[in-house]
């Protein structure tokens, strides 16, 4: 079990690493901004024919990839997008400032479940035991309702 | 007729008050007279459905028959239109689909009052609840958003349906998934009236478990439906875009989910009960911000053909709700104890836990996701947008972590589980899903790639884990009743599955949900590529090869078409014709997308005309080809599959005379071939 979880914990180390990788840059940045024409489609998706904005919003994206792409710096071509077109063209929220709390409150909510989860199991392991009745003191009684517990879980 | 369907609503209106109000006297007298009062209130009940029914069916004549002096009828239909969507005018815009909302609940409250002996005392105060939500819904249709208001003058002709909705899965996507927002109402209705009455034992929770399931099963149906006719109509090649509306309908999904699992604890252990009720609570108020998000406005979202100011009642009936359920805990909480403790982290139960967990925090951040734009305008004073992107970031691993869950309960016994017996079970699953993944990187699933390709990776792997740990269950199932009743192992899971429907059932349901999985996995490989194509052009993707042989236009009373007849090719080999096609619907003055999609199990070849290149007078072809994505519809099926079988009543016990000498320690068994004997003593 421990060899399988060590495996796992590379492959996730690795897959984290690679993913910052340059190549597919454009399609994934794309992919983050929304074409403005009102058709409510992803800038790489929008199939609106004769869309005003689309053309332009692909040659800039392809400008601002190739501008950063010494630094890999995504934030920057998003934040560019935002100037440019207003903060409603980007669809992933900021990792900075107010716009942070789109990203930590989903886990912010694991985590409190987690500790409310974690209180309520310490509150009752730290209870008394409750009083044994003797049914459950004798052995044979207890060993057939596990066997009936085994065997009518079928 | 319009006066006639305005009677109707009036009338329901006045039927459902006095059910609410007779009923609540009821509850309260609690003696000969309150029984009475309570039987006239459930009449009153069923006569309420007639009359709902009577003005659903006077707006749907009216849309046959053309009656465009009805405003509704003339905003959402014209005399062009197939029947079939004039049928589906019902809920095609918002005072047509309140209506509808308003006459299934009176058909869930019709069946539920019929059905009244099965608890008369629970019933009558589960009507009363059920009767309180059917005067909300009936306000609304009489007084806000009437669906038989009248035109001042009478148009010849309607303004047509949305085009989006005229698609034969439209038709019953909406009935679905509003069947499963209001089947919610029933386990809540039960839930709040076993409160108040402070109802002894689980009698609520048997009662409501089908309800539930067929809640369920009906909104697991209509979400399917509309990705189904998202990936086939809005021509994007997706299915799930994360947009607000169809997140609302994932809401109730998640916590109804999570119910479905935590209410075992409570019919096995006795345990969760403050938890469960509030789930359901949690669950039906969902519900109703799903329709609240769909009809206010409230966000931006694709599907505003439903929006108006509506909200602020929505408001009001969501904090009313609210208010009821805390004050009907803080009043009744002692009745909610638990008669069980967790004994063991690693137990059956501390799994549902975990997954009840999962499913929430999944339903938080779907939530948080959702409303977050407006939080943004209410704090910063601008409404940012919040996509795919953001909540695939967010959803992928804890989905992941769902599906190992999924591996990991059925694994683990009630009570408590040795580490023994966890090895043992889990030893032969765990090594064929690292076998799984070793085999599937030589076929290009490379985790380090891509943070996409990792995920899908994951994904699979998960997925055989959890397909394995099913297969053990129903192979060692089958494998002890194959013995017993001197049957093959085939035999053997089958009598398994028929002696306990709802356990095996379930597992098919995984097993439904891990082949959806996969097909979502599949979108990591996805690939496209745009072309202008003229007579003989040739576009290149992947190992298909489309060559455009001819353009052609249609025109009907309906819409005027665009269309393209293209030859596909697969590694130069002929395979099919496709024909993507673009409308343009001549009342509504818009257009809409018909897909060209060449489906196997493997891939789908999805391709799209995006209209004439205004220059060149050339077609645009957009071509998708998108893995997998088959196995997500029949990942869906199977689902449906294992929830109807899950409702199907368990199989008599065998007929076998039993003697039992527990003293002595042996259980004996005659004429059925079952024979039960302590380790070391079998023959």
């Amino acid at each position: 079990m421990k060899a399988v979880a060590r495996i796992l914990l590379l492959f996730c180390l690795v897959g984290s690493l690679m993913a910052a990788d340059n190549s597919g840059r454009y399609e994934r940045l794309g992919g983050k901004i929304m074409c403005s024409c009102s058709c409510g489609q992803m800038l790489l998706q929008c199939n609106h024919v004769g869309c005003p904005n689309s053309a332009t919003m692909i040659r800039q994206l392809h400008e601002q990839v190739a501008a950063t792409s010494a630094t890999n710096d995504d934030d920057a071509v998003l934040n560019f997008f935002r100037r440019e077109w207003g903060v409603t063209s980007v669809v992933e929220p900021n990792r900075r400032g107010f716009e942070l709390l789109a990203w930590i409150l989903p886990f912010a909510g694991l985590g409190l479940g987690i500790f409310c989860l974690v209180l309520v199991v310490h509150k009752w392991h730290a209870a008394p035991a409750a009083a044994r009745s003797p049914e459950k003191m004798d052995p044979r009684l207890e060993a057939l309702r596990a066997r009936a517990r085994r065997e009518t879980e079928l | 007729m319009p006066l006639l369907g305005d009677f109707c609503l009036l009338f329901a209106l006045a039927l459902a008050a006095y059910s609410f109000v007779v009923g609540i006297l009821a509850f309260i007298r609690k003696d000969e007279v309150g029984y009475r009062l309570g039987e006239t209130a459930r009449r009153a009940g069923i006569a309420s459905f007639f009359a709902v029914t009577g003005a659903a069916i006077i707006l749907v004549w009216a849309a046959l028959t053309n009656d465009f002096s009805i405003a509704y009828i003339q905003e959402h239909s014209n005399r062009a239109l197939p029947t079939p969507y004039k049928i589906a005018v019902l809920w095609s815009g918002q005072e047509g689909s309140l209506l509808f909302w308003s006459w299934l609940l009176a058909t869930y409250a019709f069946v539920l009052r019929v059905r009244h002996k099965v608890d008369m005392r629970l019933v009558a105060t589960t009507s009363m609840v059920l009767a309180g939500i059917q005067v909300f819904f009936l306000l609304l249709t009489n007084f806000v958003a009437n669906p038989f208001g009248m035109m001042s003058t009478v148009a010849a002709d309607g303004n047509g349906l949305n085009p989006l909705l005229q698609y034969p899965e439209m038709v019953i996507h909406p009935p679905m998934l509003y069947l499963g927002y209001v089947g919610f109402s029933l386990p809540f209705a039960f839930a709040l009236a076993a409160l108040m009455m402070r109802y002894p034992g689980e009698k609520w929770i048997h009662i409501t478990r089908r309800w539930t399931m067929v809640t369920w099963l009906f909104l697991t149906c209509g979400i399917a439906l509309g990705a189904h006719w998202a990936y086939a109509v809005l021509g994007w090649g997706g299915y799930w875009g994360w947009d607000p509306v169809e997140n609302a309908s994932l809401l109730p999904w998640l916590s109804g989910t999570a119910f479905l699992h935590s209410v075992m604890m409570q019919e096995k252990r006795g345990m969760m009960k403050v938890w469960n009720v509030w789930l359901i609570f949690v669950t039906f108020m969902l519900s109703i911000l799903g329709t609240l998000l769909t009809r206010s406005g409230l966000v931006q979202s694709v599907h505003a053909f439903a929006q108006s100011s509506i909200g602020a009642w929505f408001y009001a009936f969501l904090a009313v709700i609210a208010l009821v359920c805390v004050a009907a805990f803080v009043k009744n909480r002692k009745h909610l104890q638990s008669e069980n403790k967790l004994e063991s982290l690693v137990s059956r139960e501390s799994s549902f836990l975990f997954n009840n967990l999962v499913l929430l925090a999944a339903c938080f951040a779907v939530l948080s996701g959702t409303l977050f734009p407006i939080l943004s305008e209410w704090v910063r004073g601008y409404r940012i947008t919040v996509g795919a992107p953001f909540f695939n970031k967010v959803m992928l691993p804890i989905g992941l972590f769902l599906i190992f869950l999924t591996a990991v309960g059925p694994l683990l016994a009630w009570r408590n589980t040795s580490l023994g017996s966890l090895k043992k079970n889990f030893a032969i699953p765990a090594i064929l899903s690292v076998l799984v993944g070793i085999g599937l990187i030589p076929l290009g699933v490379k985790p380090w790639n891509d943070l996409a390709y990792f995920y899908a990776w994951l994904t699979f792997v998960l997925g055989a884990l959890v397909i394995t740990t099913i297969g053990s269950e129903f192979i060692r199932g089958g494998r002890v009743l194959k013995d017993k009743l001197n049957t093959n192992i085939v035999g053997g899971m089958y009598h398994l599955t028929r002696r306990n429907m709802r356990r095996y059932g379930g597992y098919i349901v995984h097993f439904g949900v891990i082949l959806a999985c996969i097909g979502i996995a599949g979108q990591a490989f996805n690939q496209s590529k745009e072309q202008e194509m003229a007579q003989g052009d040739k576009l290149q993707i992947g190992r298909y090869t489309l060559v455009g042989q001819e353009y052609t236009e249609d025109d009907n009373a309906n819409y005027q078409s665009n269309a393209a007849l293209l030859d596909v090719y697969k590694d130069g080999k002929y395979i099919t014709r496709l024909s993507p096609e673009h409308r343009q619907f001549k009342a509504s003055m818009q257009g809409t997308t018909i897909v060209a999609d060449y489906s196997t199990l493997k891939e789908d070849l999805y391709v799209i005309y995006e209209g004439l290149n205004p220059d060149t007078g050339h077609p645009i072809i957009k071509a998708f080809i998108n893995p997998l994505v088959n196995w997500l519809w029949i990942g869906v099926l199977t689902v449906l599959l294992g929830t109807g079988l899950a409702l199907v009543p368990n199989a008599a016990q065998l007929k076998s005379p039993v003697t039992v000498k527990a003293a002595a320690g042996v259980v004996e068994a005659t004429g059925g071939g079952a024979s039960m004997r302590p380790a070391g003593a079998r023959k």
